[in-house]
């Protein structure tokens, strides 16, 4: 056997070729149509160019068409609103009730494994069941909020532009919540109970012991799942496209359902793909947060 | 020390702890004198460090009464009953370097950034950690955590020290070096600590009182060397001393004042007190009080070895019986493998036991 066939078996061969088979994998489908997606921003395309690699090179004709669109100020607007509210919510909930099932009462890990059905549903059928929920004439939260005095009118969350993108934040929280409680259960499991005895004999009360012990010590879970959290709300498509369309009127149009809406709708993918490429920008720089956030991690 | 001090500065009196349905302490009663080393000592799952939590307040007991420096304290939380723990796992906090280790108990407390500075120099001293102060627990090496545990400890004068099992995770050379300190560091500060141990000769070598425990239940009570030699039975008598104590059964001889050993040949010993001839006993012989001899002299019972192990500063010779005898010889000793000696043991050495309860006969 040579000794080329023996290192592919077993040795620095077979180690450089799943690199190899990984980084090509990458490259094909995620590399290349990012690069391409980055050349489309450049260029003209319609839909009569769509057959053709290469299009009429515009330069930064499609950056100024975005900009100057009247809607880029909601769509920006809309998308940090998004995003902050949703990943603020979305941790908040999820680390308060990450703390709750910490407490080992009965069946509290029964109870923390059923909050995980939301999580596991299609994001369309999540949109479909809170079309339900707020719905202006029947829907269970108008009937709440109307039977506890909050309301005297029915809100028509969903065509109403002050409430539209409200009612996707709403789901997207929903939506959110287990996955975040779930990450921050198991940094929470993480931390020794000896240190919270050690702290309790030191003479810190509960909330000392938050603040000096769990806080610091989930510093790195915290960093990764609110880096996560962006990621994921920036990526939301499927609860816009059941709950609101980003309407009415671009009320709740945000940047990755604006992108969609130019590529697929208008069918101007030069425009579409800025948006896609400034998103890029963005997610990278989040991402670089969570690698890092990742790598304290393996420190500690 | 100070057996002067009246009032008891640790004081258990008919506590119980039930987990469900599982009983952990069982009826625990102790007194513990302001200044006392006290270890508590058994085997694994025998309830001392229960016993040691529920001093510190970790857990509740269920019944009885847990009195700190006179005042009750059954219902006070851990925080406000101003003990210091030293955990088997240190505990130390990760995130945070030695020095804000050492000062997280005064910092709570509100103590000012100074005093703080000035307090963890002094206490880095004492505990040799001077040059360490900036650096994190994960860059300390398993000695030098453990003396930030028990800076953390003193750097905040307790009414009492607890210490569940802290040499544990040392290794042997490092282990009894710091038995040493730690004793030391006691007898400088002048404070009361509670040690939890399965090791029986770290509590002997370092506690004024030792607690041997089994099944939540205190054994006995005493003074080390008063446990060694006058054990109130059977347990306690196998589970102090090393090598173990042999245990043997025997029955009393017609002129009540020997024993025949139920081994090969039947070896005959003489016993200090007289008992019922035909009672059955079991006769406890440590393995250091083992004399070993020509097997035709007077006085000596014949007995065929099967094993022989030399550690240079003693001998340990293996009796081909069942059950077993370990005699401990000082020093070197001649015999092989197959060889018969001689063995003998003053009658005031010999334990005798209750065969079927194990409490100690006579006295």
């Amino acid at each position: 056997m040579g000794r080329l066939a023996r290192s592919l078996r077993d040795g620095i061969g077979f180690d450089t070729l799943l690199v190899f088979f990984t980084l090509a994998y990458l490259l094909a489908f995620a590399g290349l149509p990012l690069l391409y997606n980055i050349v489309l921003s450049f260029q003209s395309v319609d839909m009569f160019a769509l057959g053709s690699l290469f299009h009429e090179v515009t330069g930064l004709e499609n950056y100024r068409a975005v900009f100057e669109d009247p809607l880029a100020r909601t769509v920006l607007w809309n998308t940090i609103l998004f995003t902050l509210g949703s990943v603020l919510f979305q941790f908040t909930l999820g680390f308060a009730l990450a703390l709750f099932f910490n407490q080992a009462f009965p069946g509290s890990t029964w109870f923390r494994g059923l909050f995980l059905a939301g999580w596991v549903m299609p994001g369309l059928v999540v949109g479909v069941l809170w079309n339900w929920l707020l719905s202006g004439d029947f829907g269970v939260i108008n009937w709440l909020l109307l039977n506890t005095g909050i309301i005297d009118d029915p809100i028509f969350w969903r065509s109403d532009t002050d409430y539209s993108l409200l009612a996707v934040m709403l789901a997207n929280i929903w939506y959110g919540v287990p996955f975040n409680m779930i990450l921050l259960s198991v940094g929470l499991a993480a931390i020794p109970e000896d240190l919270y005895e050690a702290a309790e004999l030191d003479g810190a009360t509960a909330v000392q012991r938050f603040f000096t012990i769990t806080l610091p010590m989930m510093r790195s879970t915290i960093g990764a799942v609110i880096a996560l959290g962006i990621i994921f709300t920036l990526q939301q498509f499927d609860l816009f496209a059941a709950i609101t369309s980003g309407g009415p009127a671009g009320s709740s149009m945000v940047a990755q359902y604006w992108s969609w809406e130019l590529s697929f709708r208008q069918f101007d993918f030069g425009r579409g793909a800025v948006i896609a490429v400034m998103m890029i920008v963005v997610v990278l720089g989040v991402a670089a947060i969570y690698v890092r956030s990742t790598r304290q991690e393996t420190r500690l | 020390m100070t057996a002067t001090d009246q009032k008891p500065q640790i004081e258990f009196i008919d506590v119980d702890k039930h987990y469900g349905s599982f009983h952990a302490l069982k009826a625990i009663n102790l007194a513990i004198p302001k200044g006392q080393f006290v270890a508590l000592v058994g085997p694994s799952g025998c309830g001392k460090s229960t016993l040691l939590r529920t001093l510190a307040g970790l857990e509740k007991i269920t019944s009885g009464t847990l009195n700190i420096a006179g005042e009750r304290v059954n219902d006070i939380p851990p925080r406000k009953r101003d003990l210091a723990m030293v955990f088997q796992s240190y505990a130390l906090y990760p995130h945070m370097n030695v020095r804000d280790n050492l000062t997280y108990a005064l910092r709570l407390k509100g103590v000012s950034k100074a005093e703080r500075a000035r307090k963890a120099d002094e206490v880095a001293a004492v505990i040799g950690l001077d040059n360490l102060l900036d650096r994190k627990p994960r860059e300390l090496s398993g000695g030098q955590r453990q003396r930030v545990a028990m800076g953390r400890a003193i750097i905040r004068e307790p009414k009492a020290f607890l210490f569940d099992e802290p040499l544990s995770n040392l290794d042997a050379s490092l282990r009894v070096r710091m038995r040493k300190e730690i004793r030391a560091l006691h007898d400088r500060i002048g404070s009361t600590s509670v040690y939890v141990t399965h090791d029986q000769i770290e509590a002997m070598t370092m506690a004024d009182h030792v607690v041997v425990m089994q099944a939540g239940v205190i054994e006995q009570q005493g003074a080390p060397l008063t446990l060694y030699e006058k054990p109130v039975n059977r347990f306690v008598a196998g589970f102090i001393g090393s090598p173990a104590m042999n245990f043997v059964p025997a029955t009393v001889d017609d002129t009540g004042q020997t024993i025949r050993l139920d081994l090969k040949g039947q070896p005959t010993i003489a016993i200090a007190r007289r008992f019922p001839p035909g009672t059955h006993v079991v006769a406890g012989l440590r393995p250091e009080h083992v004399d070993i001899g020509d097997p035709d002299a007077a006085g000596y019972a014949p007995i065929k070895i099967s094993a022989v192990e030399a550690t240079g500063s003693a001998t340990y010779l293996f009796s081909d019986d069942d059950p077993e005898l370990i005699i401990v010889a000082a020093g070197g000793h001649s015999a092989r493998a197959g060889d018969t000696v001689g063995f003998k043991i003053a009658p005031d050495r010999v334990h005798l036991f209750d065969p079927k309860t194990g409490i100690t006969l006579g006295d």
